[in-house]
């Protein structure tokens, strides 16, 4: 058990590691032998040639792991992927941030990167939808769409010279101004192709609350599931927390998952 | 360079007659989406038009076509002007440019290549300073209000996002009828579909019919009102002659006001016959050696051609012809003629060494440099894609200069830049287009012959097309004044574009597919097919038979005896049987032309004439190495005199219908296919030497039918296949058996002795036809109601999944972003060799070595073999390959697994992993015997890919393989090869 905090009775002890046990069982033949720890050597067929990816070193004619992870394989290409590591923005990812300055042409902006990302003022639409080049009126009235401290969802554009750089290519993006905004850890987030949820509101923020404490991963999918679970056994948002909802939410998630897998 | 010395002011006088002004009006549209409102911007925008000050005065008065593209700009509206290269198209680029400029907006002017867009940086940047140029060679000033670019790095600037994109308010694509290339046509499409939705556009093209259609497509995918302003205008008139070869004089076939004139058209095509008759076995050896001899000791057509020219002072001249070698090989039977004075070969000798000065002294030696120069001077230039583009580059100068009098070009030379002349040359008629050689289409002939006619300097344009070959006048006549080519879409997919468009955020390929051209063109199509199959419908109702039943049953062993006997036949006239037998005077029956195509004939019997054969001559193959057929496999044409009715349809286009003896018509030689021939018969009559008078040929006629009547009785003696023609084949047996047994089934049939049968099988047949008709209609409607490339973007994705690009769930996966980078090279391939490690062990310049097999397309016959250790490296390149094609062929792509392995040629890998060792270019040129020009195009191209390697191994992070991708290009980026561009 992943160190879970929940107060929790007899019953639903047993319950939620009957769940979790099950959830086990059907992730676990996939890879096991793949998990590595540090200096743990990799096995692969020097014959053939390997490419050594991110988190492998060579040490005396053997790859070994230089983090804790799983081992991932492409083609010849061998790397580890860390269990537990910092984000690491990709080209095309969408991440919120927070403005922590305003500077000349671009904002910058916390995005729980090692780097601080910038979003240049010509990398957003105008408010007005007009396509030209950005004035130092502009500039001087930068602070009358996003000033220090607020919330801003972004796409990531690419690593430029001079850093991280985001972009906000259509209406969607921008400030977001209802809700929480809850920092999850990146293990537990998976690459989906969805659009960002629009509409944050504190029924989502606790969903994910739940989702963390018991270290699901988080999807659009699953957050909605969440919800609507909330809603089918007509819940108060304040109890969302407490630890019945959590038992039910996991057992749901094994069963979910589980004739997903049947369904295979 | 230049381009806008033509306008000067003398121009502006009205020479032009007043009709004229007429003639020339612009045709101008407008393309509204649907539902879009009009009313309120027209009257905005007319009030603040008349208050703005024009961006840009011009030192004279615009042409209408001019003034009124201007106005839409000046209603920030997009615009189409579809016009003739010279007519002056780029004043409306100008203005756009200098409205954006005076608005504080961005502009993007994107142009189909690299040396159009470094010569249109320097045009701007004198214009307004402000500018700056990015193509895959080099970026200058990227922060510039302008921007130059190539078309290729706008679609890239586009997927990733630049800022650019939110700050463009002009978009100019220059010649964006390029987008029916069939390679590259599809950026375009791309390009137009991710603009920017607030953007505008300036689309500059030639002349294409369906300008409309474009325009309709613009205004539908980014909803917004798109002008069309198109113009048959050229300022100054083209005259064109024709020169048959051997001739010697030029007829005039179109006057300047656009009349076709006939009788001298006849009259070249006269002069020609003769001539090409004499010439024919000249003809073949020239094919063969001709291009390495030369015929030195006659005075070449071409050799006449220039000296008239000269001559009458129609230069300066280009000569047009569609091979880098026969250029250079015209250029080289001119070494007699000296068109410079001393003066201008001082001139030329300045400027050339002035622009060969960046070259290294090595450089300066190769023997390209040192050869062109003496032809220089002597007025005579070449200019094709194997030249070293610095040669290029000088000799593009000198010939607007007007140090060059005269010359050779491919038809590259036709695109981009005014560099007119007074006289274009057509040197031949033909172009080999990849598959094989074809006639040049309407559309390129003007693209070229837009050449002719220097504004301002010239009263007309001179346009002289070479006809060395038999043609069909209607094909002569429908190329010389044939409408432009149409702008067809030529989308396809690539796997770069899928993920990349999988990986844009909210970007799916299948948007890109709906917003295309390709499925506007569609879709646009439907309501006429819908139309066709109801009106085919109702005729195939109104149409009645009795007793169609038996009539079927009848109709259908008459189909079947048909194709027996066309089996026969097609045994007994294969060229391996028949041709001993078609000596001169042989008797033939032969089929006429038959009127209407519609109604098949299943009565042979009633459209056969009979004729005399005079000669068979083998039909010019595809390729070189026609010589490798066997004669058995050729194809044949074969020369019959017969009798003839010359029609001619309403262009005046000339057709020669076949018709039987007894009617009337003009006995004359005509060509036809051997397929043509129904029986060949056991007579051979007498013939005159000479046919050319006609009354020789009337009495030939005459002596058929004489000896028609006197066999009417016994019937013709046939050539008999098995006695006399001693065709063995089984299959041939086993036809002629079941034609008897068919036979003897007819006579039983009761409605064979029907009095209107013949008239009732027509109507059947018609009714049958129109049944086909209405299935193959609606099979296309089905197939274009769907989405186009809706199954191939499936397929495709499917091969992505497979090899691990992207997941179930169209998230780019790992592999799938190194192949995003790619797009200068096959994709697959390429990062499969990545991810194989294939790169890793091998050293820089074998790997270098490895990479120019993705570059180099072009054919080499006789490349030496690479050495061990590379042909090795190939040999595991094509085992990749082979596995990627296969698995695509597997997802159901359509895909030629052995095309697609060898398409990666090894032929410049020894010559690249010289260059890579660090060879001089000399060097590396005696190894090989590539064009110059080639090489160099390659190596610049390779060294696009390692970059793009470079940023994917980033992506990746393989530090060690981006180290050594860096190391690569620092390897080959040298010297000559990357020299910059005169014109920056």
């Amino acid at each position: 058990m992943r160190g879970i905090q929940l107060q929790l009775s007899q019953t639903q002890k047993l319950r939620l590691q009957k769940a979790l046990e099950q959830l086990e069982s059907l992730s676990s033949k996939v890879n096991s032998d793949a998990s590595v720890t540090i200096a743990d050597s990799i096995s692969v067929n020097h014959e053939d040639g390997v490419l050594k990816g991110h988190g492998t070193a060579d040490l005396d004619g053997e790859v070994v792991a230089t983090l804790c992870g799983v081992v991932e394989r492409v083609n010849k290409l061998v790397y580890v992927r860390a269990l537990r590591s910092r984000y690491k923005p990709e080209v095309g990812d969408i991440v919120i941030g927070r403005v922590i300055e305003v500077a000349q042409k671009r904002w910058r902006l916390d995005i729980n990167y090692s780097q601080n990302a910038y979003l240049m003022l010509s990398a957003m639409n105008m408010p007005d939808g007009v396509q030209r080049r950005r004035t130092a009126l502009d500039e001087l009235n930068m602070r009358c769409i996003f000033e220090e401290a607020d919330v801003i969802c972004a796409e990531v554009r690419g690593f430029q010279h001079d850093g991280l750089h985001l972009q906000a290519r259509s209406k969607k993006y921008g400030k977001l101004t209802t809700g929480q905004l809850i920092t999850v850890h990146t293990v537990f987030s998976e690459e989906t192709k969805t659009t960002f949820p629009s509409s944050s509101t504190v029924w989502a923020a606790n969903a994910v609350r739940v989702l963390s404490t018991l270290g699901f991963v988080i999807t659009l999918e699953i957050i909605q599931g969440v919800i609507d679970l909330s809603l089918s056994v007509n819940l108060d948002i304040h109890d969302m927390l407490g630890s019945e909802f959590c038992v039910l939410v996991a057992e749901n998630e094994a069963e979910r998952r589980s004739s997903t897998k049947k369904r295979r | 360079m230049g381009s806008l010395k033509r306008k000067s002011p003398e121009e502006e006088t009205p020479t032009p007659a007043p009709t004229s002004n007429i003639q020339y009006d612009c045709l101008h549209e407008v393309s509204y989406p649907h539902g879009y409102v009009p009313a309120s911007s027209s009257t905005t925008s007319d009030s603040s038009s008349q208050t703005k000050e024009p961006a840009k005065k011009f030192p004279f008065t615009l042409d209408p076509f001019q003034s009124q593209a201007i106005t839409c700009l000046e209603n920030s509206e997009s615009v189409m002007v579809s016009a003739h290269t010279s007519a002056g198209k780029t004043v409306v680029a100008l203005y756009a440019i200098a409205m954006s400029l005076r608005d504080g907006q961005r502009v993007i002017y994107t142009s189909p290549i690299k040396a159009l867009s470094n010569q249109k940086y320097r045009e701007f940047k004198e214009e307004f300073s402000d500018v700056g140029l990015m193509t895959g060679d080099v970026t200058i000033d990227p922060n510039a209000s302008c921007l130059v670019m190539t078309t290729e790095i706008w679609r890239s600037m586009q997927y990733k996002g630049s800022e650019v994109t939110r700050e463009v308010a002009w978009i100019i694509f220059d010649e964006v009828h390029y987008m029916r290339d069939r390679e590259r046509g599809v950026v375009w499409e791309e390009s137009i579909v991710m603009s920017p939705k607030n953007a505008r556009f300036v689309f500059l093209s030639a002349t294409v019919p369906n300008a409309k259609e474009f325009a309709d497509w613009v205004a539908k995918v980014h909803q917004q009102p798109c002008h069309i302003v198109y113009t048959d205008y050229r300022p100054t008139p083209l005259q064109h002659y024709i020169f048959p070869s051997g001739s010697e004089g030029l007829y005039l076939v179109v006057d300047e006001k656009g009349k076709f004139r006939e009788d001298s058209f006849h009259k070249a095509l006269n002069a020609l016959v003769p001539a090409a008759d004499g010439d024919r076995k000249k003809d073949n050896a020239k094919w063969q050696k001709g291009l390495v001899l030369g015929k030195a000791a006659e005075e070449s057509d071409i050799f006449k051609m220039v000296k008239m020219i000269i001559q009458r002072q129609y230069d300066p001249v280009i000569l047009f012809s569609f091979s880098k070698r026969e250029c250079e090989f015209l250029a080289m039977q001119m070494a007699k003629m000296d068109l410079n004075g001393d003066t201008e070969k001082d001139n030329i000798e300045k400027i050339f060494w002035c622009a060969m000065d960046m070259l290294s002294d090595d450089d300066k030696k190769l023997p390209q440099v040192s050869n062109m120069l003496p032809l220089l001077k002597r007025g005579i230039g070449v200019h094709h894609s194997g030249l070293l583009p610095i040669l290029k580059e000088v000799i593009e100068i000198l010939f607007q200069e007007g140090l060059i009098k005269c010359l050779f070009a491919t038809e590259t030379f036709s695109i981009g830049l005014n560099m007119p002349a007074k006289t274009v040359v057509f040197t031949n008629v033909r172009k080999f287009d990849g598959d094989k050689f074809r006639w040049l289409t309407s559309g390129e002939y003007i693209q070229m012959s837009g050449r002719a006619g220097r504004r301002g300097i010239d009263d007309r344009g001179v346009c002289i097309l070479m006809i060395d070959e038999k043609m069909e006048p209607s094909t002569a006549k429908s190329m010389v004044k044939g409408a432009a080519d149409s702008l067809n879409s030529a989308f396809h997919l690539s796997y770069n574009m899928i993920l990349n468009q999988m990986r844009c955020e909210d970007g799916d390929p299948e948007n890109l597919l709906r917003n295309s051209f390709f499925q506007f063109q569609a879709d646009r199509a439907i309501p006429d097919l819908e139309k066709q199959i109801k009106a085919f419908e109702e005729e195939r109702e109104s149409i009645v038979i009795e007793e169609e039943d038996s009539l079927k049953d009848y109709y259908n062993l008459l189909e079947q005896l048909r194709s027996l006997n066309k089996d026969v036949r097609d045994i007994v006239l294969s060229p391996r049987h028949c041709l001993p037998f078609l000596q001169p005077g042989r008797l033939v029956s032969i089929q006429c032309t038959s009127n209407d195509e519609e109604l098949s004939p299943i009565f042979i019997e009633d459209q056969l004439t009979w004729g005399l054969i005079i000669s068979f001559e083998r039909i010019k193959g595809v390729s070189e190495d026609d010589a490798n057929i066997k004669p058995e496999d050729a194809s044949y044409k074969v020369d019959v005199l017969t009798r003839c009715v010359v029609r001619k349809d309403k262009l005046g286009k000339k057709s020669y219908e076949i018709v039987p003896l007894k009617e009337h018509g003009e006995p004359i030689v005509v060509s036809i296919p051997i397929s043509q021939i129904n029986t060949i018969t056991g007579l051979r009559l007498y013939m005159p030497k000479d046919l050319l008078p006609l009354e020789a040929r009337e009495n030939t006629l005459k002596k058929i039918i004489e000896t028609l009547t006197r066999f009417k009785e016994k019937g013709l003696p046939h050539l008999d296949p098995e006695e006399d023609m001693k065709i063995q084949s089984s299959s041939y047996k086993k036809a002629s058996r079941r034609i008897e047994a068919l036979e003897r089934l007819f006579e039983k049939h009761e409605i064979a002795k029907s009095p209107l049968i013949k008239e009732k099988l027509k109507v059947f047949q018609r009714k049958q036809e129109l049944t086909a008709k209405i299935k193959s209609i609606k099979r296309t409607l089905s197939s274009t109601t769907t989405l186009a490339f809706k199954d191939e973007l499936k397929a495709r994705k499917r091969v992505l999944r497979r090899l691990g690009y992207a997941t179930n769930d169209n998230v780019v996966d790992l592999k799938g972003k190194v192949a995003c980078e790619i797009s200068s090279a096959d994709e697959l391939t390429l990062t499969e060799l990545m991810f194989n490690g294939v790169f890793k062990d091998i050293k820089v310049e074998e790997m270098i070595s490895l990479l120019s097999c993705f570059v180099w397309r072009e054919k080499i016959n006789d490349a030496a073999k690479p050495r061990e250790e590379l042909d090795m490296l190939y040999s595991q390149l094509q085992d990749t390959a082979r596995r990627v094609a296969q698995l695509q062929l597997e997802c159901k792509v359509q895909i030629d697994v052995d095309t697609f392995v060898k398409s990666f040629r090894p032929d410049i890998m020894e010559v690249v992993y010289a260059w890579a060792k660090g060879s001089k270019f000399y060097e590396i040129m005696e190894i090989t015997k590539v064009f110059e020009g080639s090489l160099i195009r390659s190596i610049r191209r390779l060294e696009e890919v390692l970059q793009q390697l470079i940023e994917a191994a980033k992506s990746i992070g393989e530090t060690e393989l981006e180290a050594k991708f860096e190391e690569a290009v620092s390897k080959i980026k040298r010297d000559i090869v990357f020299a910059a561009s005169l014109y920056l």
